[in-house]
């Protein structure tokens, strides 16, 4: 269930309400920062927003016009951030995110996407397994001296971490080893999640990946997967049960601390005074929910038999990350107006970083625009893309710094 | 047809190049055919994406030069605002979207077109201020319902039709001059629609809404009332379960059932005569169902439970809202011993729970496109205003058109899904009779024409005033004299401001 023709219902039910371009009415706090849709906020016109790339997606299905480059620029110009997909659920039963994904995954197999350097990484990754064609001998280079046995619980790092935010990845064990949990790494086992093929649409290289992780998984006799990376958690809950049967609980470093701290098994006894707003990735809020295979049937009046279990974004991982940050002394949290499953991308998502580095700059400026207005001083989140892509909106300073997750809680661990 | 190339640079030249296009996917995001209807619309010509009223002005004095129609829009939802033929361009407003002012010791606020009811309404409780918002949703244009549909919300029992907040009004003439009405005319501020200055506030609507509307509306100033809840909405949980509670020392909402629509009715009167309460209305019951669930299998297992048909069939709800706790229970004490007097009745206690539970039904209705979620058909056939007598009088003939339908499948099963408002305290009052389809049947798009028409022809055979006025030349023929033949004043109106007839043609 995952072709475009697949989304026929959703592509024909759309009102053109809006909702997906606007954040949910109650959870808005005025006029600022009520837009969502980080394309719609730039380009304006309807056909870039979720209502409007659901109509596009219509009209290719129909042979109303062809796909040339221009509309393929357009199609990956979405972040895949899922904004539209959520608050078009609040209210209703469409796929939007899903019909995205499919359309890119059509102009694909045409022959018309992706784009050139979303082409170049999928090379990259068939070459070394790793998105920025490093070495594929040096992957686990950060992880000297740690496990690398069979373990029931695994810590996934992903490319971003074991190649250039290694620190995170080192953060992450010392963090699992206070907890007192024991973990293997997969090390050269490990290759790319496959989640930024998947959000380009390059289905087959990315399904590779999966089947060969899995394959490293199950081999370890794994049944936990530890992950510090948003984009590797959202893929792994997101996509893989689509590719194959699995059996596995991903849970984000956040859960694990959180769990922890409640146990009394980790103290985060030193102080660290700052004042943090919390940017809550999509792959780790609102995208990241378990997806349940369906291949039911729609019946009159918009019945889905068997029920479907449709991912909504409510149980996105919002509180443990809050939760944790909140537990360090001389922390205050405060929160930006579009949060949890209203969240605003950072801008880079869904291969927009690689082939649109501009237009990701300017989501940034916005994004960072709305943690400033918290008075923080401290942008924290738990994704290496979107750090990426926040920094280059803190270019210019302005007393705000960012800080991944795992380096925080670092800093109040006991040294 | 397509614009020749010499007017598209035109075009181009007046808004840059970023903002006008005329690529097929560009225009298949304006061009969809709604859910409710299998005629897909006849596809603009182009988009623009003006930034200010000046452009505007340009561009209608450009379309006025060659015979371009144009349609000025923001959401466009459930249709208004498409072409009805060729030759027409979408100004889509989204760009104009700045809060100007809010004058909280006026009570006014100067908005554009681009801000939303979410937006807008939000920012003003932080003002102790308010407004009537429609029952859009949050992502409509405040603006595009204050000066072109007027629709209505579930809060407006204290209040009145947007169009009467309308204030001062900067405007463009469907043949490009730039007009400020009411008091914005002698610079005197934006504080009065009818003067020192013009007033044709009732003429820059058109005949309805956008079918018709005359040129384009680029600021208004709209009066604004006390907002008697907190400055920042207190909710709990995240998308689709939240929550809003109010404090219920000053905030309760109430649903009560009668035994018959005319105690209904009665009641809705004495509580006008009381002058309490924020809200008071007879809702749809299959809506209302609609949302209280999730999902669509959740709608089916409430609905097929019966329990909205039983309780919801003649119900009657309010909102209580006041600035002291002492108040507060004078207005409930009153409200009790009317619902006592006319033979009221709370309902069940499930179904007060969820009212209850989350006060947004009467505060943004941030979820009402759930009324949607079914994916097929949905329309009103009624959507007119009278008194409330006779409303309840357009309510209670339903059944005599709706039947047929319903006994051969063609329609939901829902006899009771209409509303009455009743606005100003009951001096008047709205309906509005929506009807749900499946697009599975056989020959699904016929069923709304079908339905619409013997709607229509119910109310000319009972001389009632529960269709929308028309706005063919058909429609107008057939039920015109029972709302005096508007339709032909407003054709001449629209003729001498319009005369190559280009501004929101239909």
């Amino acid at each position: 269930m995952d072709t475009l023709a697949d989304f026929r219902h959703t592509m024909e039910s759309c009102n053109h309400c809006g909702q997906c371009k606007v954040v949910l009415g109650p959870k808005t706090k005025g006029y600022d920062f009520a837009e969502i849709c980080p394309i719609h906020m730039q380009f304006h016109f309807d056909a870039y927003s979720g209502q409007g790339l659901l109509h596009i997606a219509q009209e290719l299905l129909d042979g109303v016009f062809e796909p040339e480059p221009a509309l393929r620029d357009l199609v990956y110009a979405c972040t895949t951030c899922g904004a539209c997909d959520t608050n078009c659920k609040s209210i209703r039963d469409m796929e939007v995110m899903d019909t995205i994904l499919a359309l890119r995954e059509h102009l694909v197999e045409g022959g018309h996407g992706p784009m050139p350097q979303h082409a170049q990484m999928a090379a990259r990754v068939e070459r070394t397994h790793n998105i920025y064609g490093r070495p594929h001998a040096e992957r686990a280079a950060w992880a000297e001296g740690a496990s690398a046995t069979s373990a029931p619980v695994a810590y996934f790092a992903g490319c971003a971490a074991s190649y250039q935010r290694t620190d995170i990845a080192r953060n992450t064990l010392r963090i699992l080893a206070a907890a007192g949990i024991e973990c293997t790494v997969l090390g050269a086992d490990e290759h790319c999640c496959g989640g930024p093929l998947w959000r380009t649409g390059q289905r087959a290289a990315a399904e590779r990946q999966v089947r060969h992780n899995l394959e490293a998984l199950e081999r370890r006799g794994v049944r936990t997967i530890v992950t510090s990376c948003a984009e590797c958690f959202g893929t792994l809950r997101g996509f893989y049960p689509r590719v194959a049967e699995f059996p596995f609980e991903v849970r984000h470093i956040s859960e694990v601390v959180q769990q922890a701290l409640d146990a009394g098994r980790l103290k985060l006894s030193r102080p660290v005074e700052a004042t943090v707003t919390w940017h809550d990735p999509c792959q780790l809020g609102r995208l990241s929910e378990p997806y349940v295979p369906w291949n039911g049937e729609i019946r009159a009046f918009g019945e889905h038999v068997p029920p479907k279990a449709f991912r909504r974004g409510t149980e996105g991982v919002y509180d443990a990350p809050r939760r944790v940050l909140g537990a360090i002394r001389g922390v205050k949290v405060v929160e930006m107006v579009r949060n949890e499953e209203n969240a605003l991308c950072c801008g880079g998502g869904g291969g927009v970083q690689q082939a649109f580095p501009e237009q990701a700059r300017t989501t940034a400026a916005e994004r960072v625009r709305e943690a400033r207005s918290t008075g923080a001083d401290t942008l924290a989140s738990a994704c290496p893309f979107c750090q990426d892509t926040l920094e280059a909106g803190l270019a210019d300073g302005g007393g705000l710094r960012y800080r991944d997750f795992t380096e925080l809680v670092v800093s109040a661990l006991e040294p | 047809m397509s614009l020749a190339r010499e007017v598209y640079a035109e075009l181009e030249r007046v808004v840059g190049t970023r903002y006008i296009s005329d690529r097929p996917w560009i225009l298949a995001a304006v061009r969809a055919p709604q859910p409710n209807t299998p005629m897909k619309p006849p596809s603009p010509e182009a988009v623009l994406l003006p930034g200010s009223a000046e452009e505007i002005q340009q561009i209608v004095r450009i379309c006025n030069r060659h015979g371009i129609r144009y349609i000025a829009t923001i959401s466009s939802l459930i249709g208004f605002a498409y072409p009805s033929g060729p030759g027409t361009i979408i100004l889509h407003l989204k760009r104009m979207n700045r809060l100007v002012e809010v004058n909280a010791q006026d009570r006014y606020a100067v908005i554009e077109p681009g801000v939303r009811q979410g937006q807008l309404r939000i920012e003003l409780m932080r003002h102790g201020l308010s407004y009537p918002v429609a029952a859009v949703g949050p992502g409509g244009s405040v603006l595009a319902n204050f000066a072109c549909s007027s629709g209505d919300s579930h809060c407006q029992y204290g209040a009145s039709r947007t169009n009467r907040y309308l204030l001062g009004i900067e405007w463009v003439t469907p043949e490009g001059e730039l007009l400020r009405l009411g008091s914005l005319a002698s610079e005197a501020g934006w504080f009065n629609p009818e003067g020192p200055g013009p007033s044709l506030r009732g003429v820059i609507k058109g005949f309805v809404g956008q079918w018709g509307g005359m040129g384009v509306v680029t600021r208004i100033a709209i009066g604004l009332d006390a907002w008697r809840g907190p400055a920042v909405l207190p909710y709990e949980g995240r998308s689709p379960s939240y929550q809003l509670r109010l404090d219920p020392r000053l905030h309760q909402a109430y649903v009560f059932k009668f035994p018959t629509l005319e105690q209904c009715r009665d009641a809705m009167i004495a509580i006008g005569e009381a002058e309490i309460a924020q809200a008071v209305l007879k809702y749809f019951n299959a809506s209302a169902a609609l949302l209280a669930t999730e999902s669509a299998n959740d709608f089916w297992d409430l609905w097929r439970s019966g329990l909205f048909q039983r309780e919801l069939a003649r119900p009657l709800y309010v909102y209580l809202s006041a600035f002291t706790p002492e108040e507060f229970a004078y207005e409930e004490r009153v409200l009790l011993d009317i619902i006592a007097q006319f033979g009221g009745e709370v309902v069940d206690e499930r179904i007060l729970r969820i009212y209850r539970d989350n006060m947004d039904f009467y505060v943004l209705v941030g979820a009402l496109q759930r009324v949607l979620r079914l994916g097929g058909g949905w329309a009103p056939a009624k959507l007119s205003g009278d008194s409330i007598g006779h409303m309840i009088d357009v309510g209670k003939a339903v059944p005599e058109f709706m039947r047929p339908f319903i006994e051969q499948g063609r329609v939901l099963d829902a006899l009771d899904n209409w509303q009455v408002i009743p606005l100003e305290y009951g001096h008047a009052a709205h309906i509005e009779l929506l009807f749900l389809y499946d697009r599975g049947q056989a020959n699904w798009g016929q069923v709304p024409m079908d339905f619409m028409r013997a709607s229509m022809q119910a109310d000319i055979r009972n001389g009632h005033h529960g269709t929308m006025p028309p706005r063919t030349a058909a429609a107008g023929a057939a039920i015109g004299a029972l709302f005096s033949n508007a339709h032909v004043w407003a054709g001449r109106v629209k003729d001498a401001l319009d005369p190559e007839r280009v501004s929101n043609p239909f």
